[in-house]
């Protein structure tokens, strides 16, 4: 067994198609995509001052305070709000982009009317600024209501900074993301997937070299050759994933996991999945005698482009969460940005039955006799 | 004592009866060669005794093993080498003969020494580093047959293993085989080319349409045809040659059965099998006729096979 394992790493290695397209392509790609989008990304990000006008005309006590106060936590020097008591000018001036929106905030319960300006990225930043007042301000009127006590509590952690920061501040999510982790995360996804061609070569090079009738008239058993040959494809597999990690990592400075348990996890995760993909190609392989690159290739890739691999923007409802390579790549970004492993564990568990499904029905196909 | 036996072997694909009440025999320490034209069931038969596919009726046996019972280890005895060559273009050739042999159980220094002898053998030993795509046609399929024969099997079975080599690559194979053959292995050996079959083969099987035609040694299944062998002997013949003394002098030899001049060319007829072409040639000296060449015509397999089958071999 150790002889086919060591046979498959050589061919593999030594195969410059194989080469290339498992080893230099999805590191290269991380690298284009993510400095690319990056790049996009951060001219988004450039949002600049707001400068927003903001009339009350609600008489609630309680809500001008939260109004108030949130609005004094909010300012800064990136964003000034400039209280009217006549908004109409504000809407006009909003209108001819002199100031970036006008808000109005009335009746109880409280309403929020946005007067919006032509920035698409401004009205998208006030709409997300006014959206949290909005839950906040929610979240206060249910504790007035079924606990006012709880309030008091509130008004102490703001005296108490070390118990406020405890209490309200959301904790350090590790590492400060970029478009570059996210390609790193979804070229490992793609990679992962794109093995289904590995797997259908292994027994098709076999077949086209001839080498598979020396291989079955040999006395090795049958089911322990299939196992022999996908066990063969697992440095291969170990080998394609940790480089892209690894050159993604250090090279181009993408961020997985926070920590080195996650990114252990992560390699598991992706290990798993590839070596099932893998064994689906096999049995592929064996089983069909159809070039792999017409049928299973552009499946394959039609499958990560709905399932959200090349795009966020692609999203057709109901459709793109089914697929699987939006499942593994919800479970790795749950892995790398939360530290949760609840899906990445469903997957594995699915993916071993998988396997071990693939595994019989590969020895199957490998036992049956030579047709004419 | 036959090492392999074949008896009643039929295999059936579909209507497709690819091989019809097949048997025959082949002893050990023996080259069989299998002859046939394409599509006349040789390499079915071969799968079946490789354990490549199964078959409908019959038994086979091969060092006294049943082939249904023991296929495991008849596996262990039997070397293939097939048609079309099986290796590996991304190992060298040491590399896949290393690979082939240690399907077959052996390991550590006992697989390297097999691998390297089996190279040797079949004089790639300079090339061990080589890959294949690097090799020239010969040399690739010598090195199919050094993947096929690492393991030092005791049944070899070659399928057509000499297709488009060069005529220096031919020779080293046929060679080879009757080497492996000296050493005690039993080989099965197919081909269409005939001069090789009559070459190296001990017994000669012909089949056609999946069915046994004949068996026997080459003279045995020559004889089946015709007991003539024409001799053609080109001399100068004197100005006052009696031809019909001479022609009655010869005819009286026994073993001739006709005699025909044309020009200077004298063909005789004579009997397959006795000491004939040594007494004719004796009478010309002892005539004073000084012989210029001498070429003897004797039917071939191929003549066998068009007399039995009425078609040609290829």
């Amino acid at each position: 067994m150790i002889q086919i394992i060591i046979k498959e790493t050589k061919s593999f290695l030594r195969d410059t198609t194989n080469l290339f397209f498992y080893l230099i392509f999805p590191v290269v790609l991380v690298f284009l995509l993510g400095n690319l989008l990056t790049y996009m990304d951060k001219a988004e990000e450039t949002i600049g001052k707001l400068r927003i006008h903001y009339s009350i005309e609600t008489y609630d006590m309680a809500d001008i305070l939260a109004i108030e106060g949130f609005i004094s936590e909010v300012e800064g020097h990136n964003i000034i709000f400039e209280r009217r008591e006549n908004l109409d000018d504000a809407i006009i001036l909003a209108g001819s982009d002199d100031i970036d929106g006008a808000v109005l905030f009335t009746n109880s319960p409280m309403e929020i009317y946005i007067y919006e300006g032509s920035s698409r990225i401004k009205n998208r930043t006030i709409n997300a600024i006014m959206n949290g007042f909005t839950q906040i301000n929610k979240a206060v009127n249910i504790i007035v209501k079924t606990n006012p006590k709880a309030l008091t509590a509130i008004a102490d952690l703001s005296k108490s900074p070390e118990l406020q920061q405890e209490f309200i501040e959301p904790k350090d999510l590790g590492v400060s993301r970029s478009m570059l982790d996210y390609y790193a995360i979804t070229m490992l996804s793609m990679l992962c997937f794109m093995s289904v061609i590995i797997g259908a070569m292994c027994f098709m090079g076999e077949e086209e070299n001839g080498t598979i009738h020396r291989l079955k008239i040999a006395p090795v058993n049958q089911v322990k050759l299939f196992f022999a040959k996908i066990l063969g494809l697992i440095p291969q597999i170990f080998l394609q994933i940790s480089i892209l990690m690894v050159t993604s990592v250090f090279i181009f400075g993408a961020k997985y996991a926070s920590n080195l348990i996650d990114n252990i996890y992560l390699l598991t995760l992706f290990f798993v999945v590839t070596f099932t993909i893998i064994s689906i190609g096999a049995v592929y392989g064996l089983c069909i005698n159809i070039n792999p690159m017409i049928i299973i290739f552009p499946l394959v890739w039609l499958i990560m482009f709905l399932g959200g691999t090349y795009s966020k923007e692609l999203f057709i409802d109901g459709l793109t969460q089914a697929l699987p390579t939006y499942k593994l790549q919800e479970a790795a970004f749950d892995i790398a940005i939360f530290g949760r492993y609840e899906r990445a564990n469903n997957i594995i568990i699915v993916c071993i039955i998988i396997s071990i499904i693939m595994l019989i029905l590969g020895a199957l196909a490998v036992n049956r006799k030579v047709k004419k | 004592m036959s090492y392999v036996k074949v008896d009643n072997l039929v295999k059936k694909y579909g209507d497709l009866t690819a091989v019809d009440h097949l048997s025959f025999s082949v002893s050990k320490g023996k080259i069989f060669g299998l002859l046939g034209p394409n599509g006349a069931g040789k390499s079915t038969t071969l799968n079946v005794i490789t354990t490549l596919t199964d078959f409908d009726k019959g038994e086979i046996t091969i060092d006294g093993l049943d082939l249904r019972k023991d296929k495991t280890k008849i596996k262990k005895l039997i070397g293939m080498v097939p048609q079309d060559i099986a290796i590996y273009t991304h190992l060298n050739a040491f590399e896949n003969v290393k690979f082939f042999a240690s399907l077959y159980g052996l390991k550590g220094k006992e697989l390297t020494e097999y691998s390297i002898e089996a190279l040797e053998f079949v004089g790639l030993q300079d090339k061990m580093k080589l890959k294949p795509k690097k090799m020239s046609g010969g040399m690739r399929r010598r090195l199919n047959i050094a993947c096929g024969i690492a393991h030092q099997p005791k049944l070899i079975i070659l399928d057509e293993p000499t297709v488009g080599v060069d005529t220096q690559s031919r020779e080293h194979i046929l060679n080879s085989i009757q080497l492996l053959r000296d050493r005690g292995a039993t080989v099965i050996y197919t081909s269409h080319y005939m001069q090789e079959v009559e070459e190296i083969c001990d017994r000669i099987a012909i089949i056609d349409r999946g069915q046994l035609i004949a068996c026997g040694t080459e003279p045995e299944l020559v004889s089946m045809v015709t007991d003539v062998q024409t001799i053609y002997i080109e001399t100068r013949l004197p100005y006052e040659f009696d031809s019909e003394s001479f022609d009655r002098k010869i005819k009286l030899m026994p073993g001739v059965k006709g005699v025909t001049l044309e020009d200077s060319v004298i063909r005789v007829d004579i009997s397959i099998g006795e000491d004939n072409i040594t007494r004719i040639i004796q009478e010309f000296i002892d005539t004073g006729f000084p012989i210029i060449s001498i070429n003897s015509e004797v039917p071939n397999l191929d003549t066998l096979f068009l007399t039995l089958t009425g078609r040609e071999l290829r």
